[in-house]
């Protein structure tokens, strides 16, 4: 691995992590700016795939993620609590155990994926060997286990922003879909942020309701 | 050639949108329903003039498709002027038909794009657009199913990115076309076939990733039950049979489908609430067709008539159910009797349409159904083939048996329906009844 893949590796490592992040904060807040967070690294990695391949499809993404992933759809969310809710946490949560139960699900769950069925795949030359895509992965998995394990709409909101900063992870790895599917697939998603926002407005918990079970 | 290659599909998807343009002008009611049989009269002209592929993929199975969306487009934007004119309704009417206006768009788009990527989009779009509509009557239990469709499909949907992913990166297009007209072979296609079917699958009722279908179903208003139920789904279902295409396994999709079908059979036994009955039996209903389409051939023809038939009697169940909520004020079965006496127009609808969502002879989804049954013995699925046979008995028996108790049982009700409603209502629950008669028809020719 030359240097600029042992960078490439460290950035999507950063992102997994950042979901680890995400799963261990109880704060709403927290976690949608952890969100940003983990999509400015996702940014960074397709303008640093964008140069190195004179792709202009890369650097226009990246640009994608920056104004729809990190401004405003952390600006839709953020909008949605009130001011003196700012510290409002999920208050039943405990974190040691959720983190334990994360980890295991997702170690397994990645490591028997990657083993079968990702390994095989040969990945372009600026990225090098295929075990990056456990990276991806690892961060699909952790947007599904926060929608599971949680019950604030906000939380689950970046559960699912999660998953689609994985499959832009995925498609930049892998091969770079058409810019113009990928712009539709962010306009999708941020509207479906806005929409989900109308119903954090209403209602902000998400508990078993009697007429919905059976 | 009337139109040249794009024009009439273009039409198509602008026609709702410029009755929602009129959104501004306060006459988007008597808009969309006019959009709606302009609709129709389109799907019928792409069925003469198909364009040649290119922008668009249009066969003879889109066009069956994009006239069942037409159709019940249609008569939901009708029986919805009269619906709301009675209901409580949370966002403006206008609203109500804005978004039913871009919902229909959505799913046309599915329908008609020559391109996996943007049938991926256009799916996402159908959650984004239909999301608020459940919410169209504001409780805290619609509001929760209305988050649990968002949140579930949501997450399916994306899980199916992951097979788009991996067609591009096989194949390196992503043309519907090209692809299912291709022989390409790669273990990560066959991946992608089998994720598709969860992640799509999420939309389609296939279990276990059903969950969000009863709740939704049975809270949002009864004309968007309808389009749920009649549209949504098979939407949904296309799309898994396009990419299902690009490498059949067959003997996954049969047996998933299958287990799909005796859960719905199960959760049917215990159902307490008409609206939830009538969703578990839309999942059994598009599993079955799944294994049609799964089976190729002579099924591809029994699941068409299948979910032609489906999509009118269960836009009829949906709109029958909507005249009892109005009659009881009451989802579940056990208040509801003596509708015959009540309201004899919604009994029969509510009768016929059960009768078609069950399969019922000779009524037209009999036919779709006995097509598939045969293909699956035919082609040697014995163990699915009795499990299903098995399952379908057991849906029968439980609709039709808390139907009848609904319909039949002594009691007295002094609210009424209103008439309109109720024809919407028969009207629908008859269709299927013509189609299976057209069928009739058509084997006592052959004979």
């Amino acid at each position: 691995m030359n240097m600029i893949q042992s960078i490439i590796f460290l950035i999507a490592s950063m992102v997994a992590i950042s979901g680890f992040y995400i799963q261990g904060i109880e704060f709403i807040i927290a976690n949608i700016r952890g969100q940003s967070i983990q999509s400015i690294l996702i940014a960074v990695l397709s303008f640093i795939m964008g140069f190195l391949e004179r792709s202009l499809d890369l650097i226009i993404l990246g640009i994608m993620v920056v104004i729809l992933r990190v401004i405003l759809i952390n600006y839709f969310l953020e909008r949605t609590i009130p001011k003196k809710r700012k510290f409002s946490v999920e208050k039943y949560l405990s974190v040691p155990y959720l983190l334990i139960v994360d980890l295991i699900f997702i170690v397994l769950s990645v490591i028997l994926i990657y083993k079968f069925v990702f390994s095989s795949m040969i990945l372009r030359e600026s990225i090098a060997p295929s075990n990056i895509l456990v990276f991806p992965l690892i961060t699909f998995f952790q947007g599904m286990f926060l929608i599971a394990s949680r019950k604030s709409t906000h939380t689950q909101i970046i559960g699912y922003v999660e998953e689609e900063n994985a499959m832009i992870l995925f498609g930049i790895f892998l091969l770079p879909i058409p810019l113009i599917i990928e712009a539709s697939i962010f306009l999708d998603v941020l509207a479906l942020v806005v929409i989900s926002s109308i119903i954090v407005l209403e209602k902000s918990e998400h508990n078993p309701v009697e007429d919905l079970i059976g | 050639m009337i139109f040249n290659n794009t024009a009439l599909p273009i039409l198509i998807l602008l026609v709702p949108a410029v009755a929602s343009i009129t959104f501004k002008w306060g006459n988007i009611k008597l808009a969309t329903a006019i959009s709606g049989i302009i609709e129709i009269f389109l799907s019928l002209l792409l069925y003469i003039d198909k364009p040649a592929q290119g922008v668009f993929f249009i066969d003879n199975i889109s066009v069956l498709f994009i006239f069942m969306v037409t159709s019940i487009y249609f008569i939901s934007s009708l029986y919805s002027i009269k619906y709301f004119s009675q209901h409580d309704i949370y966002i403006s009417d206008d609203l109500y038909f804005l978004l039913l206006n871009l919902f229909t768009i959505s799913m046309l788009f599915t329908l008609e794009i020559n391109n996996f990527g943007l049938m991926w989009v256009g799916i996402e779009s159908t959650t984004i657009s239909s999301a608020l509509l459940i919410i169209t009557e504001r409780n805290e239990t619609s509001l929760e199913a209305a988050w649990r469709y968002i949140i579930i499909v949501s997450a399916g949907v994306t899980f199916a990115f992951i097979s788009i992913i991996l067609i591009y990166y096989v194949t390196g297009t992503l043309t519907t076309s090209t692809l299912i007209n291709s022989s390409f072979k790669s273990k990560f296609l066959v991946l992608a076939v089998a994720i598709s079917l969860m992640g799509f699958g999420t939309k389609s009722g296939v279990f276990p990733v059903h969950t969000w279908l009863p709740d939704a179903h049975s809270e949002a208003p009864s004309p968007v039950s309808a389009m749920f139920s009649g549209v949504l789904l098979p939407v949904a279902l296309y799309v898994i049979y396009r990419i299902y295409e690009i490498y059949p396994l067959k003997t996954v999709y049969v047996w998933i489908a299958t287990l799909s079908i005796v859960m719905a059979a199960i959760f049917l036994i215990y159902q307490d609430k008409y609206k939830r009955m009538f969703a578990y039996s839309t999942m059994e209903n598009m599993n079955i067709a799944l294994i049609g389409f799964a089976l190729g051939g002579p099924g591809i023809v029994g699941a068409l008539i299948l979910l032609l038939s489906h999509s009118f009697s269960k836009a009829g169940a949906f709109y029958s159910s909507g005249n009892i909520l109005r009659l009881t004020k009451s989802k579940k079965i056990d208040d509801v009797n003596g509708l015959y006496k009540n309201s004899p127009i919604t009994a029969i609808a509510l009768l016929f349409s059960s009768f078609g969502a069950s399969g019922t002879p000779p009524f037209g989804s009999f036919f779709g159904e006995i097509i598939i049954f045969f293909s699956l013995y035919q082609q040697h699925f014995l163990v699915p083939f009795i499990l299903v046979i098995i399952s379908v008995i057991s849906v029968f028996i439980s609709i039709n048996f808390n139907v009848t108790k609904m319909t039949f049982e002594n009691g007295k009700n002094n609210s009424k329906i209103d008439r309109t409603m109720e024809i919407i209502a028969l009207i629908s629950s008859i269709v299927p009844l013509a189609i299976g008669g057209y069928i009739l028809i058509l084997m006592g020719g052959l004979v």
